[in-house]
């Protein structure tokens, strides 16, 4: 089935202590089943945040916009009605979670996501299977969610929650970064086998043009200071890699890159 | 803290992660107060007295004089299946004189309240066991309303015997509570001390705990509710090689104050100790204290001791004290040890599990659940356990009611 991820004219801020900060001013997308978007952009440009803001972190206010799933405004739903309607965040930074089980995590998050509870044999197959491919030990399935996981192992983990959970569409935030030449391999091809079973749209944002040898992209965006300022075939990822992002940037801004 | 390099001290290595595990050798002078069945040895509570200073003593002032009991709280003891305990299977439930032994039998009276306590029972009730029992043996105390009232519990097991206790309070209750129990050598005992009254209840306790020689105790609370509740664990071992393990679990509602003492003394040699505490504390006010002593006498050479106590903050303007104190006045042992931590439930772990499709009150049980589920299952009794998960479930659920959502929005 075909769906639609479209984000209109976003605006969101968060509170600092210095007062409001805008970060977003403006981000317009739109994301069709089975296409693959990569978003490069400056540090601090507001990549996370727009992320974050989709799937509906409290931090991130926003101002105005839209972002319709399949027509249905994803910014009027708590972040746990967002990952029903088929929205999943692969986090920059995954969370620990101490005392809560892998295991009992993604059966329960599953559950919620499928409005029932999976079968208990092909579910114990399905979570075996899936960590097997993505070279994790079983026991992981007995540890806290991320607790004590190394850099990569987190990021194993998020393509592991995505390829459980098949949603409608995924953003993933830097999920290459941190992993060594096999690790992003094998993370890479975890993510191709879930978009092959569920061919969901995918939001991929990265500094890196490595991964894109491996996950291949129709789109590729630049992103700065808060929208969408280019957008090209995947030629782009590699004309941005040569040339940087300066040209992108209005004189004097206080991005990091534009400082370093 | 400068002597402690001084003794020869196995101590565990400050982990860099958790400030608060390297051990600390503290003072706990508990082995220096008074113990006495007579009132007058105490001075009368205050804040300014250190086993007092986390206690609101305005609110339980009434247990701090000796009282005509109403004798109106209820009392009686069968298996947890509901059958009939009986002298053929070795179980002996029965009123006795407070002046019979065993009762005032097992240590003294170690604060004012306790010996308050004691001075006003008028009722005192026996439990003996003297064969293994492979079904818990269930006292139910309820309480019957908010005249005050004093009781009294001895609890004896006997050699080799091996047998679980559990004492469910329930009701609204004002109780004065004093619990003996002495254990046989190489005995294998647990006794569960459940703590479920309604919110205006107020409960001062003293339990009073012999583990004989070899033998095995494991003492568990659980205090779920009750306006005020304070209960002080006082404990010696009658013998080498005994091994006491500690359990406490409490959940904090607004406004409540849950207080657990435990006084760990290590009188012999090779005895291990463990004690564990671990409460969720939700709303305004909500404020529990944990003191956990540990000390080690001379005579306790190869002692191997540990205590822990963790809390878990769900809403802001909660207080958890936690204090830890080792007295160690024997340079050869196994290892002493303490840790302590407040936590605050974690709005990104929250956004987390949400982000995966977990509602929040989801989200919320499954991470109490997690904080509590290891020191659930050891109570060891499945029934408890169960009953326990279910009340943390409904506790949270609660959490969604409007009054909890008031409370929410004021802080
Ligand atoms: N909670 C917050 N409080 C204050 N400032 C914030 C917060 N979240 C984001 N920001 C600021 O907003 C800007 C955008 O941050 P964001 O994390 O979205 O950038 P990014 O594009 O993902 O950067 P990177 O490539 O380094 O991951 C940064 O300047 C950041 O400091
Ligand atoms: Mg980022």
């Amino acid at each position: 089935m075909q769906h639609t991820l479209e984000i209109k004219d976003l605006h969101a801020a968060v509170e600092t202590k210095e007062g409001r900060k805008e970060i977003l001013k403006g981000v317009n997308l739109t994301v069709h089943s089975g296409e693959t978007h990569a978003i490069m952009g400056p540090n601090g440009s507001g990549k996370s945040t727009l992320a974050y803001t989709l799937a509906g972190h409290p931090k991130y206010e926003v101002e105005s916009g839209q972002a319709l799933l399949d027509g249905q405004d994803l910014l009027k739903m708590t972040a746990d009605e967002r990952a029903k309607a088929g929205l999943f965040l692969a986090m920059q930074y995954p969370v620990e979670v101490p005392g809560v089980s892998m295991t009992n995590f993604l059966r329960t998050a599953k559950t919620e996501v499928e409005g029932k509870a999976p079968a208990i044999r092909s579910w114990v197959k399905d979570l075996q299977g899936s960590m097997k491919k993505l070279r994790m030990d079983p026991k992981f399935a007995q540890r806290s969610v991320n607790e004590g996981f190394s850099g990569g192992e987190k990021k194993r983990a998020e393509v592991l929650q995505l390829e459980l959970l098949k949603p409608k569409f995924a953003i993933l935030d830097e999920t290459d970064s941190g992993l060594d030449v096999d690790a992003l391999r094998v993370v890479s091809e975890g993510v191709n086998r879930a978009k092959e079973d569920n061919d969901f749209g995918i939001l991929m944002v990265t500094h890196y043009t490595r991964i894109l040898r491996y996950i291949k992209p129709d789109i590729v965006h630049v992103f700065a200071d808060g929208r969408f300022i280019k957008t090209g075939g995947p030629e782009l990822a590699d004309e941005l890699e040569e040339t940087g992002y300066d040209q992108y940037l209005p004189e004097g801004s206080d991005s990091e890159s534009a400082l370093a | 803290m400068s002597n402690a390099t001084s003794q020869e001290v196995s101590m565990p290595v400050a982990d860099p992660n958790d400030p608060y595990k390297a051990p600390a050798l503290m003072p706990s002078s508990a082995d220096k107060e008074p113990r006495s069945f007579s009132p007058d040895a105490f001075a009368v509570p205050t804040r300014k007295i250190d086993d007092w200073r986390y206690t609101p003593v305005e609110r339980i002032s009434e247990f701090f004089d000796v009282f005509t009991p109403s004798n109106a709280t209820e009392i009686s003891a069968s298996y947890i299946d509901g059958s009939a305990v009986s002298e053929s299977s070795g179980v002996s439930f029965r009123s006795i004189e407070k002046t019979q032994a065993p009762a005032g039998t097992v240590l003294k009276p170690s604060d004012r309240a306790s010996a308050v306590q004691w001075a006003s029972t008028d009722r005192t009730y026996a439990l003996e066991i003297t064969k293994d029992q492979s079904i818990p043996v269930l006292v139910n105390i309820t309480g019957a309303g908010l005249a005050l009232d004093a009781l009294h519990l001895v609890i004896v097991a006997g050699e080799n015997v091996h047998a679980d206790i559990v004492l469910e309070h329930s009701g609204q209750a004002r109780l004065a509570e004093g619990v003996e129990l002495s254990t046989g050598k190489h005995s294998e005992v647990s006794l569960t001390s459940i703590q479920e009254w309604t919110n205006d209840s107020k409960h001062v306790g003293s339990h009073r705990l012999h583990v004989g020689e070899g033998a095995h105790l494991r003492h568990s609370v659980v205090t779920l509710s009750g306006d005020v509740v304070r209960l002080r664990m006082d404990q010696d071992f009658g013998g080498p090689e005994g091994d006491l393990n500690m359990l406490g679990i409490y959940f904090v509602d607004p406004g409540q104050h849950i207080e657990h003492r435990t006084m760990v003394v290590h009188n012999y040699p090779e005895c291990k100790s463990r004690v564990v505490y671990k409460g969720a504390l939700d709303g305004k006010d909500a404020h529990s204290t944990w003191v956990g002593n540990a000390l080690i006498q001379p005579s306790a050479p190869n002692t191997d001791s540990y205590e822990l106590n963790r809390n878990l903050v769900l809403t802001p303007g909660a207080i958890a004290d936690s204090e830890p104190n080792l007295e160690i006045e024997n340079g050869n042992i196994v290892g002493a040890g303490h840790a302590s931590s407040v936590g605050r439930f974690d709005d990104e772990e929250l956004f987390y599990l949400q982000s995966r499709g977990i509602p929040e009150i989801e989200a919320r049980k499954l991470v109490v659940r997690g904080f509590f589920g290891e020191l659930v299952d050891q109570i060891g009794i499945a029934e408890i356990s169960k009953h326990l998960m279910g009340v943390i479930d409904r506790r949270l659920a609660r959490g969604e009611s409007d009054e909890m959502k008031h409370v929410l929005e004021e802080n």
